[in-house]
């Protein structure tokens, strides 16, 4: 038997060693070593986990070539998930399709998804209310925050029936952000709904432009729902 | 020689519900979750449906991948297990198929995919070391014999069955084992 000097000759006998296949002096010998090696002792628990599973492989199949999938599953999984997505996409067509009565309405369906896909009031800012009363003309506006900018949703009192009023946010420098029009043609107790892509954070006041008259309700620094005075511009 | 598609991926939270992302990750991972769709469903048919499956279940649930909780490969093949065992069940159900003189895969889920990743990861250790574990262990030949057959020394044998055991524990990990 070689004469065995070193830890490194002894350790390159684990590997047998582990797959119970040393015997007579070489094995005594490398349990004697082992006994007083503990980093020889720590190589052999590494490997005794690895000789453990080596019965559950066949080596009819490891040394026969590794099964490979057929060179169009590929593309056929690519159609498959194409096809099924165009459906989803047709699905949500249909469902907001549906009730849709002309073009503003559909317009108004994906502004509402787009409500859906982009808010979900992640933001964590709570929503602004403004209101204020100028010669006989009330504004009540709520602000909600959104992943698109703010959403404002205002009653107006007080205008002459058909009466265009245009609304616009006003940001940091008093830049103007539109947030679009609307007019009262019958009753005046009906909410409309705007956006604008100003985000609440940044806005400062909100600009209500009424026929000829102009008003700015300036957004108070804490959210609240007191009333806060106006100041009435004339055009 | 240990394939690039085994390296972690540095992808992000839902990487998988872009159709390209798709694409990508079947280029990485088809081979191996086919591999091991054969091991244990014994079908080369059955085993394309189910990578097809898992494909089409993994971008469904795509925005649901985080990479924070483990690698796409381990949610692939934690995907495709499921499959395999809805699979089972399905053939399980359907009349006649066993009866088809076929021997039915009746290896528990768990041991076939044992199996697979232990013969996995034997393909990929060098062929020397290979070489050395499949004639002294699986067919219980003599070091001198092999020593002879192959012209080197007994000890370079025993050396090599050494590395080799070492080699396949570094390919078991990369393949997830742990202890």
């Amino acid at each position: 038997m070689k004469t065995r000097n070193n830890c490194r000759d002894w350790r390159e006998l684990l590997g047998a060693y582990a797959l119970g296949q040393l015997e007579g002096d070489e094995r005594t010998g490398l349990e004697a070593h082992l006994d007083g090696c503990a980093q020889c002792r720590e190589e052999l628990a590494l490997l005794q986990p690895v000789a453990a599973m080596l019965p559950h492989a066949d080596p009819e199949r490891f040394e026969a070539a590794a099964p490979q999938p057929p060179p169009e599953l590929g593309a056929r999984i690519g159609a498959t998930i194409a096809a099924e997505r165009q459906q989803v996409e047709k699905r949500r067509r249909r469902v907001f399709g549906g009730f849709a009565l002309g073009g503003a309405t559909a317009a108004l369906a994906a502004a509402v998804l787009a409500i859906f896909v982009l808010g979900g009031g992640s933001s964590g800012e709570p929503e602004r209310h403004v209101a204020f009363a100028s010669r006989g003309v009330s504004i009540d506006a709520t602000l909600e925050p959104h992943a698109y900018g703010t959403e404002i949703r205002m009653y107006v009192h007080g205008v002459a029936s058909g009466t265009l009023c245009r609304v616009s946010l006003r940001g940091p420098g008093g830049t103007s952000y539109p947030a679009g029009t609307f007019r009262y043609r019958w009753g005046e107790d009906s909410e409309a709904v705007l956006s604008s892509a100003l985000d609440l954070s940044r806005t400062r006041a909100v600009v209500v432009h009424a026929g000829k008259r102009t008003f700015v309700a300036p957004l108070g620094s804490a959210p609240a729902t007191a009333h806060i005075p106006t100041q009435e511009e004339s055009t | 020689m240990i394939p690039s598609t085994l390296k972690r991926g540095s992808s992000t939270r839902g990487a998988l519900s872009r159709e390209r992302d798709v694409r990508e990750a079947y280029a990485a991972h088809s081979g191996e979750l086919y591999g091991f769709a054969v091991r244990s469903l014994g079908d080369a048919g059955l085993a394309e449906e189910a990578v097809q499956e898992t494909f089409v279940r993994a971008w469904r649930a795509g925005e649901r991948y985080d990479p924070k909780i483990g690698s796409l490969r381990t949610w692939l093949f934690a995907i495709l297990r499921n499959v395999v065992i809805d699979l089972g069940r399905a053939r399980a159900v359907r009349p006649g198929v066993a009866e088809g003189g076929i021997e039915q895969s009746v290896e528990p889920l768990e041991e076939a995919l044992l199996s697979w990743q232990v013969e996995e990861a034997m393909r990929r250790i060098g062929e020397d070391h290979r070489r050395v574990i499949v004639e002294t262990y699986y067919k219980g030949r003599p070091y001198a014999e092999v020593a002879e057959e192959l012209g080197v020394p007994e000890g370079t044998i025993k050396s090599r069955v050494y590395y080799g055991l070492r080699a396949l524990r570094v390919v078991l990990e990369e393949m997830g084992y742990e202890d």
